[in-house]
């Protein structure tokens, strides 16, 4: 570890740790073949209250700090990066945003329930029109009889299947880009959700992938999540936090292509000897360590700003940007380090390669990230 | 009065061979101590009589036999307060006890009791002029301390199935019947025993299986027992099986679990942590078979296949039947 | 019901045997540098006081002799799992003292502590190994001793326990109070920490003694023994790989076992 953690970070660390070990390691592979839904896993991690590990205590969460979140969530994605998204989507895209801006009344109808397992969150923006430039957005909400009304398609949302609680960014004013958003608080059992086409991914294949499809959905007013018009306020800050997630994430899938290849590379004897005492990878060792150091220390860095409440969207971004093409050169580079045995299913090695590649793509591009530093590069200088 | 006292014991109604494993080595270290050899044979019923025979078979003169209902199976209590009384009768300066189920709650409450020196789990004795020198394992198996006994009395537990049994040497003996004061109403009282299956004794088989975390899950001990049977070998397990419920408790070999001396012991799906190595380094041959080259059983195995259990045992089943021509 | 469940802060027994050293000086395992953790059937004794816990009416303690310096650990770990108090006897020296010494030293802690109905050990240390603790604390306390126990039960305010025997399993009614030792079987798996517990365990009870506050080991200590070496043994074995596709192999091993006379 790069970064000196306090005595309950470690504990945590040790206890997720173990917890991966016990219940994800084994099964890591075959979650991913069968691109099978963890659920008796997911209410595992639930109980030991991985599901909202921000939500404050009165709420029924831990009330962890964000970088405790980070090193929690490091150790699920070591040990299976789509198990990961589906917790960390839970915990910043779904679980946050209601910390941040929900009633009173929201915060004790949907957190409880949220942090114990008993609903699974997923966060409704993108459309099929609508990714990088998320505030294009084209899903629409009409005051009707004191409800909103919504009609529009939502794809690419994670959990869209199995979750029961949604997050939805929806055009409620007559006003373009962000300012004309609203965020809903929509269950899937409101008139009018449905869920539409279940994608087939090249990786983080145990989480689903679907579009949900909003025909004339009936959603409360109370159900709105802060004001009108506050939408895109909140989708942006939103993503700060799932940034940080994602950049986790990162930090994993890096960190078990090192441990692996480590390990592969001592046993492996090749001209006589362990490939490991050869030069070329001994370097591409080193290099894997030292970009996965750094880039943990980037991501406890904007998980540190973010919990203190400081402005954190360049730093966040940063963090993302990254990890995310750490993980993807590191991914690359252990399936390289395995040989012919790295293109084989039977080593875990592809399937990083393959989970890796999301992390470059969701919750903002590397593209997206890029246009955020250098916003702040310029407007800083 | 005799220097050594076994604490000798029943099974199955007949003198135990743990008791006979005392008597050896209790007449090897007088040997060197020269102070005499008793053994307080404590049970109840027909038994005792041929035990006590058998005692003075193995060279073991002065037999104090108790005789009462209480010394059942498992009743501690019983056999910790007749072992108590019979040593202040004799007096002697080292009690030998086997480290079974029982004698490891007795050794350490007579040493409390006697004001004694303590050694436990011992695997070696000596003597070494008037003194002592009992080896033990340590950390996990990975070290032997070595305890020089300088005190008496002394108090000493001896791993079953480490010493080797006394050979026969008899000698004219005699048997002195001990009234002890048992108590009516022990603290701990066994209500039931629960036997658990096991075809062969595994500590008495001369040839032993054992299955690992590498057979996957319970059905993996299926191979394991299909190959016992052809061999006709005891089933054994390292922990993790034991520990997962796949297998008995009673089935684990290592340190915590039993320990093993057979002709051959064929290690299947297991990685060979010391601790389970700790249990049957001692058997004579160790052929291991496990999918990963660099598994430290391998350290310790004599033959070795590296491989899939699943291919290799079905074969290997085949070819033993083909060879001892069935 | 009290009861407390003594624990033991031991290096991690599943070191890489390249990191496994003794100190000539000490006659004991290096400890510097080496991580730390619960000793293993510590952690299933844990478990159960925790499972009686869950059944009601239960207060359990968790009591350490240990360096304080790095016992931290090992009791914001027992304090996580559920433990609702700890008692930490600050020892710098315990790690090599020997199993007599120890069990001398919790009794005059548990007496000082006040009351007790169970005590509850791990059946062996994973470094000493010396299954002596739970008989000797047994007769230090005057309590009933039962160990190798992996399932406890209350009934009628005595317990029913299940110990693990060479050729099954004995059920054995204990009369409080009693000092059990605990191994491990599949109901008695270690739980993990909730995350909450993790943050709270800080606001538990936790109390640090010194030496100085126990009463001194009475008369009754047992004459201590001499321990003159502590050795790693060599092992010579060369292994024989023998060669082949898994057919193969196993034919030739077959055949080398009938030539050794095995079959």
């Amino acid at each position: 570890m790069a970064v000196a953690l306090t005595d309950e970070q470690r504990l945590l660390q040790d206890t997720v740790r173990e917890f991966a070990a016990r219940e994800l390691l084994p099964v890591a592979a075959e979650l991913d073949q069968q691109a099978r839904f963890p659920a008796d896993i997911l209410a595992k991690a639930a109980a030991l209250g991985l599901m909202g590990l921000t939500v404050p205590e009165e709420y029924g969460g831990p009330g962890l700090d964000l970088v405790a979140s980070v090193v929690a969530q490091e150790e699920l994605a070591r040990a299976s990066a789509g198990f990961q998204t589906i917790v960390s989507v839970n915990n910043a895209l779904v679980c946050d945003p209601i910390v941040r801006w929900g009633t009173d009344a929201q915060k004790r109808r949907y957190l409880p329930d949220l942090v114990a397992g008993r609903r699974l969150g997923c966060y409704c923006l993108t459309e099929p029109t609508s990714g990088s430039d998320a505030m294009s957005l084209r899903t629409v909400a009409a005051l009707e009889d004191g409800e909103w009304v919504l009609n529009g398609t939502k794809v690419f949302v994670t959990s869209g299947v199995e979750a029961s609680l949604c997050v939805v960014y929806a055009r409620s004013e007559n006003i373009p880009g962000a300012a004309g958003v609203s965020a809903f608080l929509v269950e899937k059992s409101f008139p009018g959700l449905t869920v539409g086409k279940v994608e087939k991914k090249l990786g983080i294949r145990c989480s689903s992938t679907a579009e949900l499809l909003f025909d004339g959905c009936r959603v409360p007013a109370e159900n709105m999540l802060g004001a009108r018009g506050e939408g895109g306020k909140i989708a942006l800050a939103t993503l700060d936090g799932g940034r940080i997630g994602i950049a986790a994430q990162a930090l994993g899938i890096t960190r078990a292509c090192l441990e692996e290849s480590t390990a592969y590379v001592q046993q492996r004897k090749q001209f006589g000897r362990a490939i490991a005492e050869f030069q070329a990878i001994q370097w591409a060792l080193a290099d894997m360590a030292t970009r996965l150091d750094a880039a943990r220390l980037l991501t406890h860095r904007a998980a540190a700003l973010r919990g203190a409440g400081r402005p954190c969207a360049k730093e966040a971004a940063m963090a993302k940007l990254f990890a995310s093409e750490t993980a993807m050169w590191a991914a690359h580079r252990a399936v390289q380090l395995f040989g012919g045995y790295g293109y084989i299913q039977d080593y875990p090695v592809e399937r990083y390669f393959r989970d890796a590649k999301i992390t470059e793509i969701y919750e903002g591009t590397s593209e997206i990230q890029r246009v955020v530093i250098s916003r702040r590069v310029l407007a800083e200088a | 009065m005799p220097g050594l006292l076994v604490i000798a014991t029943l099974a199955d109604g007949a003198l135990s061979r743990s008791s006979l494993e005392l008597v050896g080595g209790a007449r090897a270290l007088d040997q060197g101590l020269r102070s005499g050899v008793a053994a307080a044979l404590l049970g109840h019923g027909s038994g005792l009589g041929d035990a006590a025979k058998a005692l003075h078979q193995h060279g073991v003169a002065s037999v104090y036999r108790v005789d009462h209902p209480a010394l059942d199976v498992g009743q501690s209590d019983a056999y910790l307060r007749a072992a108590e009384q019979v040593a202040h009768r004799v007096s002697p300066d080292v009690i030998l006890v086997s480290a079974d189920t029982v004698g490891r709650e007795v050794a350490p409450r007579l040493a409390h009791r006697l004001k004694a020196a303590l050694v436990t789990e011992c695997v070696e004795l000596a003597a070494e002029g008037a003194e002592v020198v009992a080896k033990r394992q340590a950390y996990g198996g990975r070290a032997l301390a070595t305890y020089v006994v300088r005190r008496k009395p002394a108090v000493l537990s001896v791993k079953p199935r480490v010493l080797d049994a006394a050979i026969p040497a008899p000698v004219q003996g005699t048997v002195e019947d001990v009234a002890v004061d048992l108590e009516a109403q022990p603290p701990a009282r066994v209500r039931e025993v629960i036997k658990e299956k096991s075809e062969v004794g595994l500590e008495d088989a001369n040839i032993v299986v054992g299955g690992g975390r590498g057979l996957g899950g319970p059905d993996g001990f299926a191979a394991v027992q299909a190959l016992a049977d052809v061999l006709g070998a005891a089933v054994g397990s390292s922990r993790p099986p034991a520990d997962a419920g796949w297998v008995p408790i009673s089935w684990q070999i290592g340190q915590t679990g039993k320990t093993i001396r057979p002709a051959l012991y064929i290690a299947v799906g297991i990685s060979g942590a010391t601790q389970h190595v700790a249990g049957m380094a001692g058997s004579r041959t160790i052929v291991a078979i496990n999918r990963d080259p660099e598994a430290p059983i391998f350290g310790i195995a004599h033959l070795g296949i590296v491989g899939d259990y699943r291919e290799v045992i079905p074969p290997l089943i085949a070819k033993i039947k083909e060879l001892k021509g069935q | 019901m009290d009861v407390i469940v003594c624990l033991k802060q031991v290096v991690d027994p599943e070191l890489p045997a390249r990191d496994f050293a003794i100190d000539p000086a000490t006659r004991r395992q290096v400890r510097e540098g080496r991580p730390l953790v619960l000793s293993t059937y510590d952690e299933n004794a844990l478990e159960v006081a925790l499972q009686l816990r869950d059944r009601g009416n239960v207060k359990v303690t968790a009591l350490t002799i240990a360096p304080q310096t790095t016992v931290g650990d090992a009791v914001r770990l027992a304090l996580a799992m559920g433990a609702d108090e700890a008692v930490v006897v600050d020892d710098p020296r315990s790690p090599a003292r020997p199993g007599a010494e120890i069990a001398a030293m919790l009794a005059s802690a548990i007496r000082k502590i006040g009351s007790f109905d169970l005590v509850l050990t791990g059946c062996e240390s994973a470094d000493w190994v010396e299954r002596v603790v739970a008989p000797l604390l047994a007769e230090e306390l005057a309590a009933t001793c039962v160990t190798f126990v992996s399932q406890v039960e209350t009934h009628d305010g005595a317990l029913v326990v299940r110990r693990q025997a060479e050729d099954g399993v004995h059920v054995v009614e204990a009369r409080l109070p009693a000092v059990i030792s605990i191994s491990s079987d599949e109901t008695n798996k270690p739980r993990l920490p909730k995350v909450k517990d993790i943050i709270t365990a800080k606001r538990k009870p936790l109390q640090t003694w010194s030496l100085e506050d126990l009463e001194p080991p009475g008369d009754g200590s047992m004459a201590d023994v001499d321990i003159r070496d502590v050795a790693i043994p060599r092992r010579d074995a060369r292994c024989e790989f023998i060669q082949g596709d898994p057919a193969e192999a196993a034919g030739k091993l077959a055949q080398r076992l009938r030539a050794l006379k095995l079959l």
